[in-house]
């Protein structure tokens, strides 16, 4: 059977935020363990803690990581009543195919050079990508 | 062929999300020129947290209510899309669902608008119970179905 093709760029992004986590702990990690920071004996601490104490690039990762927990389920959300109406739309999929490079893009600025104007202006137009496959997806229940 | 009518409070809900987006900007922004600050005087790498203690405190508060709808809701997607898939056609299920809905609405507008908690709170529980409620049938018709 033909899978449905907006299972794509769900798993594109799901694979994505596997890939900045992974990115996050590793630039995480060893900055901890350069500030003299001691996992062992800490209680009750958390990721945004890090953010007085670690140099603000290693936070940077953190940061997209966080952000792709958020404006991202919208999108699963949309992506997955698309596939569960069955709707066949080649401008959705390539909306949602938009929305993942976007994103990934995003990642990468904020990640490395987090100028605020790029990474605003990416999440914009990622946001337009989002409302796009919203108004598909309320097109595809209405009828 | 008709779709299970489970998909709408959830497209209700992701819509809605999208506004409260907009909504944010838009009194982000406003605060941001008044303080005399902007996107391009932002500090390299600065995010919308960075604005709390600096904006006053409404102008923070649909940001917040953006943060609220990035959080619980994705179980609520879960879950609904579950009883989806398992083409759930219980008729409590579908004003659960959009019962959801409209207590998160009134939810946002409460926390973008007077922000009482006494208000919001009882607001939080309602939309709560109906997610658990939801949870409970979608378990129920996974383990009977």
């Amino acid at each position: 059977m033909e899978h449905h093709p907006l299972i794509g760029p769900v798993a594109a992004l799901l694979g994505w935020s596997v890939v900045m986590f992974f990115w996050m702990y590793l630039t995480r990690i060893p900055a901890m363990r350069k500030a003299g920071i001691d996992l062992k004996n800490r209680i009750g601490g958390q990721g945004k803690d890090l953010d007085a104490v670690l140099p603000p690039e290693v936070q940077w990762k953190a940061h997209n990581y966080n952000h792709l927990m958020e404006q991202p389920t919208l999108f699963y959300a949309a992506c997955f009543a698309l596939i569960l109406m069955s709707v066949d739309s080649k401008s959705a999929v390539y909306a949602a195919w938009g929305y993942v490079g976007l994103r990934i893009a995003h990642s990468l600025v904020q990640s490395l050079s987090n100028r605020i104007q790029y990474r605003f202006g990416l999440f914009l137009l990622a946001s337009l990508c989002l409302i796009y496959l919203v108004g598909v997806t309320a097109g595809a229940a209405l009828v | 062929m008709s779709h299970n009518p489970l998909i709408g409070p959830v497209i209700a809900l992701v819509a809605w999300s999208i506004i409260i987006l907009f909504w944010m900007g838009y009194v982000r922004f406003s605060a941001m020129k008044k303080a005399g600050s902007g996107l391009g005087k932002a500090k390299r790498g600065g995010r919308g947290q960075d604005l709390e203690g600096v904006l006053p405190p409404e102008a923070n508060w649909p940001a917040h209510n953006y943060a609220h709808l990035m959080e619980q809701p994705t179980i609520f997607y879960a879950i609904v899309l579950a009883l989806v898939a398992m083409s759930d056609r219980f008729d409590l299920n579908l004003w659960l669902a959009w019962g959801y809905v409209a207590v998160r609405i009134v939810h946002s507008v409460v926390q973008n608008t007077f922000n009482d908690l006494k208000v919001r709170f009882p607001l939080f529980i309602l939309s709560t119970l109906f997610l658990l409620a939801l949870t409970l049938h979608a378990a129920i018709g996974f383990i009977h179905g």
